[in-house]
């Protein structure tokens, strides 16, 4: 018994005394703050963008298995951000401009933030039964990685403003105004009010890739090197 | 009428050739969409299938909606792309776009509609390979590496951005059939390292977007390594003297322990060895030398200082009546072996020498042990006069005791038959010892060289002058010759068994000479290595009475000396000689020489004249001579 207690308190010991202190990411250049370079944030960011929609590729793919003829397209439905205009085009992006790129990436990152969010639950309710653990645990990281894509941006997009790199003309468009009120239940369908799981990640899935790609070309517009 | 008929006849047959021959016109089958590309993400194609034309022309057309628009458009570039396909340009293409296509295939008879493919051009992108690739061969130190290094296609703008590619790289040397693959990333470089020296290496390039199709294979691009030998010739050179050095230090000690080592494989088999014999004088070819080596320097003496080391005692041998008896029986077998007669108790007739015709000594071990009683006593009262005598008797009691007959005698003595004198204790109270004892003596008394009989203990003052028999060897070294008879029968003699003690009791004429019986050994002859033969007395001996019966023209005398020119000194008694008369004996002489051609000679003794140095005896009756030459 005595044993047991030191051992506990040495662990305990140990624990306060080697505890890891995490450096936040101060975007706004707060004193003791490390704050890393926007080259860091953007590599921070893409590669979380890329595993993003590396996660909703498999999850949909999941799903598309258990779908016979192949549904490869939404059918007559459309994503429910329809209203945020995205450049479909290399020229198109470009010619936006920088700061309504990211605007256009935040507005994104806002408009599933709620929608993934509710997916895990709504998979588990799922009567179907067409998903896995893994399915569940996958709804879970992506809605997870939204939010903290969200994040990271904004805060990216806040010391480009401080560099100077991103113009002050850039206005936060709340995600509101483009987006249906109840963007989850946007890909509700059927009588039975059910959702189509198959159409919200295949939507989830566009826009992620979106959001990748725009952040690639705000970065080798922004820091053009090695990688551009 | 006629030709009205004939017109329809025609027209049928017109119609219906075609079918007769086999040839349908029908709709176009239905084309397939087959693959839609796009190499940059900004332009795509798509090909499709045709199918079965239906045997006339067809037209293939393919027609595309667009998400969420029901409007429908028409390819509009059929031709760029080449045949069955419609390029989209960059006008046309939309990313992030669902394109709903269709193509459809139509001839005079109908139409096909394909299957509707949906693609969206983000996923479809496949980008051409990597372009302007070089490789190169650099050194890091001293070791040479190939560097690898490419440009991504040119249609592809990764520097917007736009596409993000990501790379792969395959090597194989040129004789080799598996390729070796690298990942190389986001870089555009590559280092490959662990050359092969004088290899030719074979290298490609390829890309592919994050998420797309991985492009073609680059062109291969040829690279040869040069040699690095000097590098490994180093190593080969370092490793050659390193086992260069490792093998002289094994052949070093290989050649230190060589003799050890040629001894635990190959042990040397011993050879023959003579103790004093010189292999390197022998090879010398002087055989001389050789034999003077074998010599024992001191024997025999050339100086007659020692006569009485040559000579031998006389003993006698009492025998009683009844063991004659059985003597004779066993002599009658034997036909001439051993005889002793009687011996009178007087000590100096020399009744202890054997008579012996024949030196077999086989022969007379047999009949030796009947008639052992009598040897065994004289031999005991031999014993007793040995007593009296000087030293070198006792050396062959010495011998006597000891249980073997050691052909080495020293100082060139006479052998004894040491199991004569075993018994000896037990008779030395006993007047049937006495009896036994001479038995003992008989038993022993060969023909070989000595023939030692025991007094018995009452002759024991009388036995002062003991008379010894001559028997001797000649050499001393030829004694230790175990191939020599005489060898063979001291031997023989020595291993006879004194069994046959409870004989008779000897009268009391072991006190008195009549009852003493001897057996005398005859010399037979002298062999070429100066050996004296010996043999017992034939049958030339009678009946004992008392008196052992003398053969014939042989005497006994006293040895008194041997002089110069190597003659023996006999002395004649005249007491013994009265003594004597009936005995049968012979006498044996001793060449007190070396030489081989030594001659037993038997001088003349001169009466009483001749003073012995000691009491040896010679027995000779009537100074015969023994032609022994």
């Amino acid at each position: 018994m005595s044993y047991i207690s030191f051992a506990v308190l040495t662990l305990v010991y140990m624990e306060l005394s080697m505890r890891v202190v995490t450096a936040p990411i101060c975007a706004y250049g707060q004193a003791g703050c490390h704050a890393p370079s926007l080259a860091d944030l953007f590599e921070r960011v893409i590669q979380q963008s890329s595993r993003m929609h590396g996660i909703s590729s498999d999850l949909h793919s999941e799903l598309e298995q258990y779908f016979f003829p192949r549904k490869n397209v939404l059918g007559k439905h459309k994503c429910h951000t329809y209203g945020i205009l995205t450049p479909d085009d290399k020229e198109n992006a470009q010619r936006l401009g920088r700061e309504q790129l990211t605007d256009v990436i935040l507005s994104l990152l806002a408009a599933w933030s709620d929608p993934l969010s509710q997916l895990h639950r709504s998979m588990s309710q799922d009567q179907n039964q067409n998903f896995n653990d893994h399915s569940y645990s996958k709804a879970l990281e992506i809605s997870d990685m939204v939010h903290e894509l969200r994040e990271g941006v904004a805060i990216m997009a806040e010391k480009m403003k401080l560099l100077g790199v991103l113009g002050n003309t850039m206005g936060y468009i709340s995600p509101e105004s483009l987006v249906p009120s109840s963007a989850f239940t946007f890909y509700k369908q059927g009588e039975l009010n059910s959702v189509d799981h198959h159409d919200l990640l295949y939507c989830f899935r566009r826009d992620s890739n979106k959001v990748k790609n725009y952040l690639q070309i705000l970065k080798c517009t922004i820091l053009p090197g090695l990688d551009c | 009428m006629k030709k009205a008929v004939e017109l329809v006849l025609l027209l049928l047959l017109l119609f219906f050739t075609p079918h007769i021959m086999g040839k349908r016109y029908s709709p176009p089958g239905k084309p397939t969409l087959t693959r839609c590309r796009s190499p940059e993400k900004e332009t795509f194609t798509c090909w499709w299938e045709p199918g079965s034309d239906g045997g006339l022309p067809t037209t293939h057309a393919l027609y595309y909606r667009k998400e969420s628009s029901e409007r429908v458009y028409e390819c509009p570039d059929y031709h760029t792309a080449g045949e069955n396909s419609c390029f989209f340009n960059k006008n046309d293409t939309s990313i992030w776009v669902n394109y709903n296509i269709t193509v459809v295939a139509t001839n005079t008879l109908g139409s096909a509609f394909s299957d509707p493919v949906d693609v969206d051009v983000v996923y479809i992108v496949k980008p051409n390979p990597p372009e302007k690739q070089t490789v190169t061969i650099m050194e890091d130190k001293g070791w040479p590496f190939l560097r690898v290094s490419w440009e991504p296609p040119q249609k592809a703008d990764t520097r917007s951005g736009w596409i993000t590619l990501i790379y792969e790289l395959r090597v194989k040397l040129e004789e080799e059939n598996e390729w070796e693959m690298h990942l190389a990333g986001h870089q555009k470089t590559f280092n490959i390292f662990s050359l092969r020296s004088g290899g030719k290496y074979l290298v490609e390039v390829r890309c592919k977007p994050d998420h797309g199709f991985w492009s073609e294979w680059s062109s291969t691009s040829y690279i040869k390594v040069p040699d690095y030998f000097h590098r490994e010739k180093s190593v080969w050179i370092l490793l050659t003297i390193f086992s260069a050095f490792i093998f002289l230090i094994l052949t070093w000690l290989l050649h230190m322990n060589s003799r050890s080592l040629k001894n635990c494989i190959l042990p040397p088999v011993p050879g023959p060895k003579i103790k004093g014999f010189d292999n390197q004088l022998l090879k010398n070819g002087k055989s001389d030398e050789i034999f003077s080596a074998l010599m024992v320097s001191n024997f025999p003496p050339t100086t007659s200082s020692n006569y009485e080391d040559l000579l031998v005692e006389y003993l006698e041998v009492y025998v009683p009546v009844e063991q004659e008896l059985m003597q004779e029986e066993s002599k009658d077998l034997h036909g001439g072996c051993l005889k002793c007669e009687r011996s009178t108790s007087d000590s100096d007739s020399g009744r202890g020498s054997c008579d012996s015709h024949t030196l077999l000594m086989d022969k007379c071990g047999e009949t030796k042990e009947e008639g052992r009683h009598t040897d065994r006593a004289s031999s005991r009262m031999l014993t007793e006069a040995q007593r009296h005598q000087k030293g070198w008797e006792k050396d062959t009691l010495t011998y006597a005791h000891g249980d073997m007959v050691s052909p080495d005698m020293s100082n060139g003595r006479v052998k004894t038959w040491p199991s004569v004198f075993s018994p000896l204790p037990q008779y030395s109270s006993n007047p049937l010892d006495k009896q036994s004892s001479l038995e003992m003596a008989k038993q022993h008394c060969l023909s070989t060289s000595s023939c030692l009989t025991q007094p018995g203990h009452s002759t024991k003052e009388a036995l002062g002058p003991s008379n010894w028999d001559f028997c001797l060897g000649n050499k001393q070294p030829h004694l230790l010759h175990p191939q020599t008879q005489v060898g063979r029968q001291l031997q023989a003699h020595s291993e006879v068994n004194i069994s046959n003690i409870g004989r008779k009791q000897a009268p009391a004429g072991l006190q008195s000479p009549a009852l003493r019986s001897t057996e005398y050994v005859e010399v037979q002859r002298v062999n070429e290595e100066d050996l004296v033969l010996l043999q017992p007395v034939v049958s030339g001996c009678g009946r004992i009475e008392g008196y052992p019966q003398m053969p014939k023209g042989k005497d006994y005398s006293k040895v008194k000396g041997v002089d110069s020119d190597n003659m023996l000194l006999l002395q004649r008694e005249v007491m013994e000689e009265d003594w004597w008369t009936g005995n049968c004996y012979t006498s044996s002489t001793v060449n007190t020489t070396q030489k081989p051609t030594a001659c037993i000679h038997t001088a003349m003794p001169v009466q009483g004249d001749m003073a012995l140095a000691m009491n040896g005896y010679v027995d000779t009756a009537t100074m015969c001579t023994l032609p022994t030459c």
